[in-house]
């Protein structure tokens, strides 16, 4: 069963093609990894599979439905790539009122704030504001907040920026939990070694298109070459003077 | 309960908490009570009876914090959205846009009412020790005629919080409060005695910005006039709704059409 789908989508910004027809899916219980260099379209396509905006050309279906309907986002996650949340509240009444938007009742904000907070390591920092939260905590707080409503699909953009290795490790384990569960995973990195260690497929977009898709060991061909490898080779570039070929 | 109710409520906490929590209400309140407390043991010219001068001048001040927290509050409702990008994840949750506007406006508007319900006790209580009348008819109109005010000075707020930064906001929503709090109803007569560009762009800022002066009883609070009918009140309050509707619908529309 295919989660996202995305297809022939056409996103512009005054003259900039952000997304160049971009056709795309994404199949239920796989990490898939989305890649690209600055300004290719990840996060302009991110926003698509939101409902923030619609594309002008194309289609984008998520679970089944259009992302611009609440009802549709009940059962995605998303985390930010950087967001410095609200500094007066606490990660227990941040869960609080990201559960009543989810429309949560209190009881089961906090079973899952219970559940949550322990496992993306913020149990020690509970009772603290916010604002004392280093770059790291706050991406912890970021990734609870994705999962507090148990959504199928879970969109992390660029999670593992600002993580130390412990917290790396731990939102991996996360990650691959979930697809034990049977839940989606869509997540745009710069980190190609983490992408590497857990997608199943990974897409490589340039300039707002669709230039490579598969699991690693498929695009390595018989080369067995690693992810920045194939990532360089697919994007046109020299490895040695990081210049295009 | 009900999960909009449970979407509008998280929404409209955020704001309370938003506002009782970064302490610039402290200030508030703490200038409003260094202010407002000698004022009242203060006898002007030496005449014991005088105590309109000190009434108005306390009513002036209530007036005064009373538009800077609502306007404050409201002005800056979606500019920290944006700046901090809690946007995206505030969007990505089930919540439709209309949802989070309203949520947004009720938070703000209940923040800025418990504050003028503070200002409004403290000034019933010292007016009481002083001239010995406890919380007079008169002073409940003037509070629930300043409560109007509030729905719509918020509901201006945040319509500019829509489209300003913050301080942009702020600045045009208090230069706009008080102008029309001074100016509002000689507008017309400036109006005809300008020459023409002026004198439309006067009957334009009549017909289009918010008659605050509506919800002023300053005047009637001090010199204890009788109070007014509360078909008047009614009519008023009825012009606040209108108002703050037109000003929401408007943000709706624009919020709508907002990228992000």
């Amino acid at each position: 069963m295919e989660i996202v789908k995305l297809e022939g989508v056409v996103k512009t910004f005054g003259p900039v093609r952000a997304v160049d027809g971009l056709s795309l899916a994404v199949r239920q219980g796989e990490i898939m990894g989305f890649l690209g260099a600055n300004g290719a379209g990840k996060t302009t396509t991110i926003k698509m599979l939101l409902g923030f905006f619609r594309p002008e050309q194309g289609r984008v279906e998520v679970l089944g439905g259009d992302p611009c309907e609440p009802a549709t986002r009940s059962k995605i996650g998303f985390m930010p790539e950087t967001a410095y949340y609200y500094p007066y509240l606490n990660v227990r009444e941040l869960l609080a009122f990201y559960g009543g938007l989810c429309g949560m009742d209190k009881g089961a904000v906090e079973r899952r704030s219970e559940a949550l907070i322990p496992r993306v390591g913020l149990s020690a920092a509970g009772k603290r504001p916010l604002r004392t939260y280093s770059k790291g905590m706050l991406q912890r707080a970021g990734i609870a907040q994705a999962l507090l409503h148990d959504p199928d699909l879970l969109i992390l953009d660029e999670p593992f920026t600002g993580l130390d290795p412990l917290a790396r490790i731990q939102l991996r384990d996360i990650i691959i939990d979930l697809r034990r569960q049977g839940k989606t995973v869509f997540f745009s990195s710069h980190e190609l070694s983490e992408a590497e260690l857990i997608c199943d497929r990974v897409a490589i977009l340039k300039q707002g298109g669709l230039v490579s898709c598969g699991s690693v060991r498929e695009l390595a061909g018989d080369g067995g070459q690693n992810l920045e490898r194939i990532f360089l080779k697919v994007l046109g570039v020299d490895a040695q003077g990081g210049g295009q070929a | 309960m009900k999960p909009l109710a449970r979407q509008i409520l998280a929404l409209s906490r955020l704001a309370v908490l938003d506002l009782y929590r970064r302490k610039d209400i402290v200030v508030v309140f703490v200038l409003g009570g260094v202010i407002l407390t000698p004022l009242f043991f203060f006898t002007p010219f030496g005449m014991s009876g005088a105590s309109r001068y000190t009434n108005e001048l306390a009513l002036l001040l209530v007036w005064l914090f009373s538009a800077v927290i609502g306007l404050g509050v409201s002005a800056r409702l979606f500019p920290t959205e944006f700046e901090s990008r809690t946007i995206y994840p505030l969007l990505s949750k089930p919540v439709s846009r209309g949802t989070v506007l309203a949520g947004k406006y009720l938070g703000a508007l209940a923040a800025a009412l418990s504050a003028l319900a503070v200002f409004y006790a403290a000034y019933g209580v010292l007016a009481g020790v002083r001239q010995g009348v406890w919380f007079p008819l008169i002073l409940w109109q003037a509070f629930i005629l300043h409560t109007a005010f509030m729905i719509v000075v918020t509901a201006l707020g945040l319509l500019g919080s829509l489209a300003l930064t913050a301080s942009a906001n702020l600045t045009l929503c208090g230069l706009l409060t008080v102008g029309m709090l001074v100016f509002g109803q000689r507008l017309p007569s400036l109006a005809a005695a300008q020459p023409v560009p002026g004198k439309w762009v006067l009957y334009a800022l009549h017909w289009i910005a918010p008659h605050l002066e509506f919800f002023d009883l300053r005047q009637r609070l001090v010199h204890e006039w009788p109070p007014v009918g509360w078909g008047v009140c009614g009519a008023v309050w009825l012009y606040a709704l209108c108002y703050a509707a037109a000003c929401l619908a408007l943000a709706a529309l624009i919020f709508r059409r907002k990228k992000f």
